[in-house]
């Protein structure tokens, strides 16, 4: 009686483990795409609906879509990438493809565009920006393509903008108008509390070096070796420190905490009357049903030998090398990596994402009529990407900004805090050079 | 018979093995695969120059070298965290027991009272800390807003907490105090275990609350309170999360404790090799601490009366 049970047990086991692999039962080559839609998402649905798509359109693969959370996505990614397990497909940043194609965990994709002779979705370099296809170029050959592609600009409020007798044509477009139009919309209480400010250059997307680059400087050079302790650099950081002078850093500090805690925009919440932002912030505006009047231009620049130029990046569509992979799943994994970035494809993603996608044709038709869009799309052109730096790849973030608030706080005068920043890299730069000789 | 019973008894001892082992074995391989793997690889990684990405390259001593010599952050997040043990341990055994002694009474209400001291407990660290940055935000905050008569008496500036290098620290360790009521369940289970008659005795020779409480319930409480020590010097050496949360390792990396670099050398910098090098030096000095620590048991401890 026992080993009839145990039998049926075992049967019944082996159905449900059986049934769970139904698309393998249909001799179709699966496809994994890992993406930023995980469910409960608002774009779930319509990456779904493209991936189902996909596979309606054909039968000899088929693609399973896994979405993670934008903030879990980054731990899956590089854990599957090290283990060798990664996706047929993913998303990644595109600034340091070529640390991974160096790796020898990245498909090329030039050697599949050139043996790709389906005609199908057949790629266009010419639709995508060189700047970007430059970060997915190892060997003059290209290991990923860009898949969105983002720029920051200079969000105004035009209703705040009105109240003062302002219009659209006032808008800053050099340093020293953003100085003298900012101070206009601060206000101070009696007790000290600031209420609302016009501009912060630390707020928002700002970053140090997108401010470094508008001055034609960069925190390394060619050979990446930091240089960020120069005369020029110091008076950037100075013009950083003494925008808003008015104010004791503390002031500043519990302003931009109250924006924090309390969880709000300090654009959307008329806080601040410009700010410098990505082009997530009008899908931010747009989702959250607010009919705040504002407009978008490119990031003020210094008043002489200004360069206009922002910080922009993107996400790059990389087919991952397990050293497993047949080739029928390559063959699907590419089938479906040119449909993803096909121009239909690119404008239902910019439309369910909500981000500017890499596609050229596909975003100027998705952002016509739309003037917000269109300008935030024109920044892509003045967009640049910051250096893969193998010694430090997080400069610009926990590396940089210990130095960054120690000057912003006083606890480091601006020539001591860029030395010791310079210091530190030099260090990170002798640490590297000394495991990697 | 006699060696046929003897083979029926070796026979059933070995089935019971099997079957041991057979129940045993889903704990066994997981201590293997998801335990001692990880915790080899881990020890072979830190002799490698390896970034996730590419295969692992041998390189000696180099990462500990590196680590010793010439990489200021790691003596930083040391000394940060070596504070934070030194200060956080003592202070959370101090004050686990002040509530444990407290709460030792029987006064209408007292579950009411242990519980609600329990409660941080089970509260996620993460809410805990942004809770607490409410609390200790030095503009708005309401402990500031508190202590605003005290700062004019004594004519001062508000502290500044997690926002200034000097009080950061200390800012993150008074936080972790909210927890103490974790130690303090432990503390009150062993003080309802100390028999009533070495109190009734003590009444008798006219001993009052003070000294019952110094001759008799710490005495008979350090079992426990060493338990807390230990426990606390490990988890102290691991502190991350609130720094995380709270200050991202700031001002000026007063809160970078060696845990956080740890992470940020994987995340940030993807050097496992260094990483591993770092949880590797990180165990040999959560050992050596806890060493010297259990040679202090015999000593402070009150183990029981021999004979």
């Amino acid at each position: 009686m026992k080993k009839v049970l145990l039998m049926f047990l075992v049967m019944v086991a082996s159905v449900t483990l059986l049934g769970c692999n139904k698309e393998a039962t249909e001799e179709r080559t699966e496809i994994t795409f890992w993406h930023m839609s995980p469910v409960g998402d608002v774009s779930y649905s319509s990456v779904k609906g493209l991936i189902t798509d996909f596979n309606e359109s054909q039968d000899l693969y088929f693609v399973k879509g896994v979405g993670f959370s934008f903030w879990d996505y980054w731990d899956k990614i590089n854990v599957a990438v090290a283990s060798r397990t990664a996706p047929s497909i993913g998303l990644s940043t595109i600034d340091d493809v070529v640390s991974r194609a160096e790796s020898g965990v990245l498909l090329n994709i030039s050697d599949l565009m050139d043996a790709d002779t389906s005609g199908i979705n057949t790629l266009d370099l010419n639709e995508f920006r060189q700047s970007q296809m430059d970060f997915a170029t190892y060997e003059e050959d290209l290991y990923a393509m860009p898949f969105s592609a983002t720029s920051r600009a200079l969000f105004y409020n035009l209703d705040m903008f009105d109240e003062l007798g302002l219009t659209e044509a006032d808008a800053p477009t050099t340093w020293s108008e953003l100085e003298t139009i900012a101070k206009m919309f601060d206000i101070q209480e009696a007790d000290g509390t600031v209420t609302r400010l016009g501009f912060d250059p630390t707020y928002g997307d700002t970053t140090y070096h997108g401010w470094l680059w508008q001055s034609g400087l960069d925190f390394f050079d060619e050979d990446l070796n930091p240089t960020l302790n120069t005369p020029e650099h110091l008076e950037v950081l100075n013009w950083i420190l003494d925008f808003n002078k008015d104010f004791t850093r503390s002031q500043l500090t519990a302003f931009g905490e109250a924006n924090a805690m309390l969880g709000v925009n300090p654009f959307t919440s008329e806080r601040v009357a410009m700010i410098v932002s990505n082009d997530g912030l009008y899908q931010t505006i747009d989702t959250s049903g607010s009919d705040i009047n504002y407009g978008v231009t490119s990031i003020p620049i210094p008043d002489e030998n200004g360069i206009h130029v922002c910080w922009g990046s993107g996400f790059s569509l990389e087919m991952y090398d397990n050293g497993d992979n047949t080739d029928a799943e390559v063959a699907g994994a590419y089938s479906f990596y040119k449909y993803l970035l096909s121009e239909p494809v690119q404008i239902a993603l910019g439309e369910s994402l909500g981000w500017l996608m890499s596609h050229i044709t596909a975003m100027e038709k998705y952002v016509e009529g739309d003037p917000i869009l269109e300008a935030l799309l024109a920044e892509v052109d003045y967009s640049m990407d910051k250096v893969y730096v193998p010694y430090a790849p997080a400069w610009h973030a926990s590396d940089w900004q210990t130095y960054y608030t120690q000057i912003l706080d006083g606890d480091l005068t601006p020539e001591a805090g860029l030395l010791a920043a310079r210091n530190h890299y030099l260090q990170k730069q002798e640490n590297y050079n000394t495991l990697h000789e | 018979m006699k060696k046929q019973s003897i083979g029926s008894i070796k026979q059933l001892k070995k089935t019971e093995n099997r079957m041991g082992y057979l129940f045993a074995s889903p704990w066994l391989i997981g201590i293997i695969v998801l335990g001692a793997f990880p915790i080899l690889a881990s020890f072979y990684i830190s002799f490698t120059s390896y970034d996730m990405a590419s295969a692992p390259v041998w390189v000696g001593l180099k990462n500990y070298i590196i680590l010793f010599t010439n990489d200021d952050v790691f003596w930083k997040s040391l000394w940060n965290t070596i504070y934070h043990v030194l200060i956080a341990i003592p202070l959370g055994l101090i004050v686990g027991i002040i509530l444990a002694l407290l709460l030792n009474n029987k006064i209408r209400g007292m579950s009411i009272y242990r519980t609600l001291f329990y409660l941080p407990c089970v509260v996620s660290i993460v809410a805990m800390s942004l809770l607490w940055l409410w609390l200790f935000q030095p503009q708005f905050g309401i402990i500031n807003e508190v202590l605003s008569p005290l700062y004019k008496l004594f004519n001062m500036e508000p502290i500044l907490w997690y926002q200034s290098a000097s009080t950061s620290k200390i800012t993150l360790i008074l936080m972790g105090l909210w927890t103490a009521g974790g130690s303090m369940v432990i503390y009150l289970a062993q003080m309802q275990d100390i028999p009533k008659s070495l109190y009734e005795s003590a009444e008798v020779d006219g001993a009052n609350w003070i000294q019952k409480t110094f001759s008799i319930t710490l005495p008979l409480m350090t079992p426990s309170i060493f338990f807390n020590f230990i426990m606390g010097i490990i988890g102290g050496f691991q502190v991350f999360t609130i720094a995380y949360i709270m200050t991202n390792g700031g001002p000026a990396q007063s809160t970078y404790y060696y845990a956080y670099y740890m992470f940020d050398k994987m995340m940030s910098d993807q050097a496992m090799g260094m990483a591993s090098a770092m949880a590797w030096i990180l165990l040999v000095i959560v050992l050596i601490v806890t060493m010297f620590a259990l040679r202090l048991n015999k000593k402070v401890v009150y183990l029981g009366e021999e004979g």
